[in-house]
């Protein structure tokens, strides 16, 4: 297949990073969009995004990816950037356990925010600094399965499943969406997926067309 | 014939310039006078252009202007500013060259207490020394409060009792200080902070909808408690029960604000340093002398304010960082109704790289933060109501592009958000920012004086204005109408956009382009 341009995508997927401040989130951002780490990453204030467009069974996908702040203070700005979001990866830093027992809070937020068919990914990040770790793996293990959540422990700075964690989450967003457009296309005998892309919805069925992308 | 047309160009001067004169000509012939009709009217088109260029400032030019910008303030020129007692000669003529050419970065850190409000701008050499060892002495009770707050708050959790609040302001908008014998000891954490009898202070714009008090709003810590010499005064650090613990520390109320914070001073203690040590280097190059800082002292001072994880840094970064941590700290006490907010470091950055003793940086910060620190109120007053001039500008002066944002449902001009919180700072150089908020601070203290009304003609057209810098963020977003309406780009890129301004503006170019929307709209917004 021809490498699409940035407007030519069949979904867009609006994925949010979240989890306390300086866990990690911007350069997991940075890795994953541009294969970039920065040791000096400032704070993101309110929230910044980044692209990148990859495929997933054969369907282009365009995961835009939204940083936010991890201070309390910018809550009311960030959280409503949860609305459209059919993923969120939440962040904790595996030397910080402070982060880890902040990870309810998150969730907590994520439920009262953004639509609740949500898909999370749970990961602990630094998986690096081994001899800095405060939270084991199992730790986190156990928490993400209580809590429903896929969980990986990640590295933005030795690129450690930043991809499969991202991967993991557009595969199950596209796995329902497909799914749910099989359903609907049994009962509406629907055309397939518009060829100027789809932003998904998750508790929708059939998408909204992003009026944006026409050209 | 060149004269005739000599004529026709001054009888078009004189009818453009309002004068309305009979200006026909009679030249003998039909075809002279066709060639000359063409050429007077291709005239007329280009002094329309330009009447109409000179007409929409009022016939002022911009003082941003390349032709009309003044070089920046040399050290020569600030001592000839000074009389024998020390006292600024003509605070006009110094605050009108600051504000449009900025300052030489050797003497910015004489200037800026001067702009920043720590020093009245009539104060004596005299005045200036008692009140610079007040403010020392003020800085260090502060500092050794710090000390002892986080000491405990590392372990258990801090309660305050005796933070106590007072206006920080006085009458005339020049950051006043307490003397001692003024203060009366309190026992409160409740804001009682004195209203402010001059319209100035509050920022009333029914249109826009929102008040907001720009003074008298800052929670701070009764600085006679602080100057008390007895160690038992303060702070009061007490075992939290077991509840209390749980809660992870104490939450400071304010009985005015209904607003609760819901961050405490361990939570402000952790973000702070993890700010001070990814800051960047780049204020470096302008200061030597804190970059060739040895590592002894570097360590000395990471230790003496529990900087952590900064092995990774080189010496003159770690002493940053653990000034950062210091005078942020100090904030934190100063002003526990904002405490630390994200953001907060990177304008205190620079000043820690151009004042070189923290009791200074932190005065400066404070005079910084007394419009600055609005941006980081909990309840987000300030920065609606920044973003909605910013949007009212917009509308003013572009109303296709406001109608585009519209569409896209981006008239609030959330895209705005980093550059208002952080005024800049992400999007210039260090340089460049310096430079820009150099002249805000110009134009704040003019006003702090009330000497903004005696700017001559600028006072009719261009007053010094608190808002400078929204005026310079609208013209950014001006500056991008094309790529926004032309591109039709969606809301999420215009973020995008401006995210990525960083390092593609004029300072230059974007006070000029704000001083055109200031002599315009001002009296709109203001």
């Amino acid at each position: 297949m021809a490498k699409k341009m940035d407007n030519e995508y069949d979904y867009l997927f609006k994925i949010v990073l979240i989890g306390d401040s300086g866990v990690g989130k911007s350069n997991i951002l940075s890795r994953f969009t541009r294969n970039d780490f920065c040791l000096e990453s400032k704070s993101t204030i309110g929230v910044e995004f980044a692209t990148r467009t990859l495929q997933v069974n054969d369907r282009t996908i365009k995961a835009q990816i939204w940083d936010t702040a991890g201070q309390e203070r910018y809550r009311a700005i960030t959280s409503a950037y949860y609305r459209g979001a059919v993923g969120a990866l939440l962040v904790y830093d595996i030397t910080k356990k402070q982060t880890f027992d902040n990870v309810q809070r998150w969730l907590g937020e994520l439920r009262g925010h953004a639509d609740s068919n949500i898909v999370i990914m749970m990961a602990g990040n630094k998986c690096d600094l081994k001899q800095l770790r405060a939270v084991s793996e199992e730790e986190g293990q156990e928490l993400a399965e209580k809590e429903g959540l896929s969980f990986l422990e990640t590295s933005a700075l030795e690129a450690i499943n930043v991809e499969k964690a991202f991967g993991t989450i557009l595969g199950e967003i596209y796995h329902i969406v497909s799914k749910k457009a099989l359903a609907a296309q049994e009962t509406a005998a629907a055309a397939g997926p518009p060829s100027q892309g789809t932003t998904i919805n998750v508790s929708d069925s059939t998408g909204t067309k992003k009026s944006c992308c026409s050209n | 014939m060149q004269f005739a047309m000599l004529r026709w160009v001054v009888q078009i001067i004189e009818v453009a310039g309002g004068r309305w004169t009979i200006w026909y000509e009679d030249v003998g012939r039909w075809n002279a006078f066709a060639v000359i009709g063409f050429t007077a009217i291709a005239g007329l088109a280009l002094l329309g252009t330009l009447i109409v260029t000179t007409s929409r400032r009022g016939g002022l030019k911009s003082p941003w202007s390349q032709r009309r910008r003044k070089k920046s303030l040399l050290l020569r020129q600030w001592k000839n500013l000074f009389t024998s007692d020390g006292k600024l000669r003509d605070s006009v003529t110094f605050l009108k060259n600051v504000r449009s050419g900025g300052v030489d970065h050797d003497i910015r850190h004489e200037v800026w207490p001067f702009l920043l409000g720590i020093y009245d701008l009539n104060s004596s050499d005299v005045e200036r020394n008692r009140i610079g060892k007040q403010k020392r002495k003020e800085y260090k009770n502060l500092r050794k409060k710090c000390r002892n707050f986080f000491k405990a708050g590392d372990i258990n959790g801090v309660k305050i009792k005796d933070a106590v609040i007072g206006s920080r302001e006085s009458n005339d908008g020049c950051i006043s200080f307490m003397p001692e014998n003024e203060l009366e000891a309190k026992q409160s954490i409740s804001i009682e902070g004195e209203q402010s009898d001059d319209p100035e202070k509050l920022l009333l714009d029914s249109d826009i909808g929102i008040v907001e008090k720009e003074n008298s709003d800052i929670t701070h810590v009764d600085t006679k408690s602080l100057d008390s010499d007895s160690e038992e005064e303060f702070p009061v650090i007490y075992t939290p029960t077991v509840e209390e613990t749980e809660l992870q520390n104490v939450k400071i109320s304010h009985k005015r604000d209904s607003s609760k914070i819901a961050e405490d001073f361990t939570i402000w203690q952790r973000i702070i340093r993890l700010d001070a040590i990814r800051a960047n280097g780049e204020w470096i190059t302008y200061s030597p002398s804190q970059a060739a800082i040895s590592e002894g002292i570097a360590y000395k001072h990471a230790e003496e304010v529990g900087l952590k994880d900064y092995k990774h840094l080189q010496p003159c970064r770690i002493f940053h960082a653990a000034r950062l941590v210091a005078v942020l700290e100090a904030y934190t006490v100063y002003d526990s109704e904002i405490g630390y907010c994200q953001g907060m470091s990177d304008l205190l950055a620079p000043i820690i790289s151009v004042m070189e003793e923290d009791h200074e940086a932190f005065w400066c910060f404070v005079g910084f933060m007394s419009k600055a620190r609005h941006n980081f109120r909990l309840d987000e007053v300030g920065i609606q109501r920044q973003l909605k001039i910013v949007s009212r500008i917009i509308k003013f002066k572009d109303a296709h592009l406001y109608n585009h944002l519209e569409m896209l449902q981006a008239q609030d001009c959330f895209f705005v958000y980093r550059m208002v919180v952080v005024l800049f700072r992400r999007e210039l150089t260090f340089a460049q920012t310096l430079t820009m908020w150099e002249a805000m601070w110009a134009d704040q203290a003019a006003i702090r004086a009330g000497i903004g009304k005696s700017w001559g003609l600028i006072r009719l057209r261009a007053p010094p204005t608190e808002d400078l810098l929204l005026y310079a963020i609208a013209a950014s977003v001006l500056q991008k109408r094309k790529t926004i309406i032309e591109r039709s780009i969606s809301m999420d890129e215009i973020i995008s956009e401006c995210n990525s301004m960083a390092g593609q503006l004029d300072e230059w170019k974007l006070l000029d382009d704000a001083y055109d929307l200031v002599v315009r709209f001002h009296h709109k917004i203001s």
